[in-house]
């Protein structure tokens, strides 16, 4: 499986902050120059997220994969990999997110990651468990694995299955249990929407009960195959308010055992998501076959051209490629961002969400209610909440008005 | 589990590590992201054993910065592991 939000790790909205002690307090990350940034004043990449292959036992329905998919013959050797994680560490990168696509697909795995540790990165798997056999894990554990996160698509095998497009429920059960008995840390994640949040409070009891540090709740992202899926997937206004009650209470009640991590659906936000921490700013990944993209969805912008790993260095193409350079800093922005306060907070939302409803790369995300856009983005929740066959899984029209999946297949 | 009492002997979660990159300041790496640490913070994380208490952690830190209210330190340090604990990178032991 796929992450089906882009790994949000360095831009996480409620970071409390830590006080260290004796001192001021610091912020982790280094600070943004507050003015125009140019490729000179960019650090980084803080994480490079490798999609190992696009190949996945699952398919799921709201998955974030491009909807043409890179193929087997097409992936980079693990030589490659090996080459790109060196030169990520030398550029400063502290972590790598090895994701798919299932990543288990690649039998080098376990040496992609021995490799990745040997570079001095931590080390994150992200995975649905399918393939993952104890002696694997073993090995895995063994070549240094950092931490694992592992998805579900429910918390009852019936409907996790309908989401997956797989028979996988019963089996990620079997492989939760073999990963908390090791040190290594353990995430579980699931992707909510329409279909699954009546059942919230049991997705968050599972992850307590298979023994994980963390649970993420992240609402579904509308790119690639779940953009295929829309309708049946954005939740109503009600689910999405009893979702946060819900949230905010398991948090209260499982501080300091069970870490609760939640990304919102920006459909619903007052104000965009700092998409990937910023074009070009923290994030980069490489695509199965090498290609280096700002995010996961870039692709879909037109006259953008993507350089490829093996054809020339991270370096370069983090610091001085056209691609990355679009959109990052300011001087691309239209109003309302251009003098807008929140520019330096949000960087005008997502490029690829702005393409999608908007028609243009370069426009405010319509899901900002400052964009003179935002009615793509009222008009499409109002058919939400206002349609009275939406099923919400708790009605026993439920079985009878299932939704016509599209599902996300496997690349050649 | 809120509050460590002196007892407590603080360990680093699973997933969690002092970053070992030679030439570069000390970060605490977790699944959610970095930790800068220097000063008080990075010996209160590498005395994050599993062994040493709480208590000990304290005495230590009170014994080298004499400067400071022995109380705040004790607090401040109580406070630190704390909040590293609500983001399950620290565990009591």
């Amino acid at each position: 499986m796929s992450p089906q939000v882009p790994p949000a790790r360095p831009e996480r909205s409620r970071r409390a902050s830590l006080p260290a002690p004796f001192e001021q307090s610091r912020n982790p990350e280094p600070q943004p120059d507050r003015g125009p940034q140019n490729a000179a004043c960019i650090i980084g990449p803080l994480a490079l997220i490798a999609e190992i292959t696009h190949r996945c036992p699952l398919h799921c329905v709201y998955c974030s994969n491009p909807l043409e998919m890179k193929s087997r013959a097409a992936e980079l050797s693990t030589a490659q990999w090996i080459t790109v994680f060196e030169q990520a560490a030398k550029l400063g990168t502290m972590q790598v997110d090895l994701t798919g696509g299932e990543p288990l697909a690649r039998i080098d795995l376990t040496e992609l990651i021995a490799a990745a540790r040997a570079a001095k990165l931590y080390t994150n798997l992200i995975t649905s468990g399918i393939g993952l056999t104890q002696e694997r894990l073993n090995a895995l554990a063994h070549a240094g694995l950092d931490h694992i996160q592992l998805s579900f698509q429910d918390s009852a095998a019936a409907p996790a299955d309908e989401f997956a497009g797989a028979n996988a429920h019963e089996k990620k059960l079997s492989i939760a249990a073999a990963i908390a008995k090791h040190r290594i840390g353990f995430t579980l994640n699931f992707v909510v929407h329409r279909g699954n949040l009546a059942r919230l409070d049991e997705m968050i009891a599972l992850a307590e009960n298979l023994g994980a540090q963390r649970v993420e709740i992240a609402h579904v992202q509308y790119y690639g195959w779940a953009a295929e899926n829309r309708s049946a997937l954005l939740p109503t206004r009600a689910q999405l308010d009893r979702s946060l009650e819900i949230i905010q209470a398991a948090e209260a009640r499982l501080r300091g055992r069970l870490r609760v991590e939640y990304v919102v659906p920006d459909y619903y936000a007052r104000y965009p998501k700092a998409c990937m921490g910023g074009w070009g700013r923290k994030l980069m990944l490489i695509d199965p076959s090498g290609e280096a993209l700002p995010c996961h969805a870039a692709r879909t912008i037109p006259n953008l051209h993507f350089e490829n790993v093996t054809k020339h260095s991270l370096e370069w193409i983090w610091q001085e490629s056209e691609s990355f350079q679009k959109f990052r800093g300011e001087n691309w922005m239209q109003e309302p961002c251009r003098t807008c306060d929140r520019r330096t907070l949000d960087f005008g939302g997502c490029r690829c969400q702005a393409l999608m409803l908007a028609g243009d790369a370069a426009a405010t995300d319509p899901v900002c209610s400052l964009s003179p856009k935002h009615e793509l983005v009222t008009s499409i929740l109002y058919r939400v909440n206002e349609s009275p066959e939406i099923d919400t899984g708790s009605s026993q029209m439920a079985t009878l008005v299932r939704p016509s999946w599209i599902y996300r297949p496997n690349p050649s | 589990m809120p509050r460590p009492t002196p007892e407590s002997k603080p360990r680093l979660a699973p997933g969690c590590r002092l970053s070992d990159a030679a030439g570069q300041e000390a970060t605490l790496l977790m699944p959610e992201g970095a930790l800068k640490l220097r000063g008080p913070g990075l010996q209160i994380i590498r005395a994050c054993d599993g062994q040493t208490t709480l208590a000990e952690i304290v005495k230590t830190l009170q014994s080298q910065f004499r400067q400071a209210d022995p109380k705040k330190v004790e607090s401040d340090t109580a406070e630190f592991l704390e909040q590293l604990n609500a983001r399950r990178a620290v565990d009591f032991e």
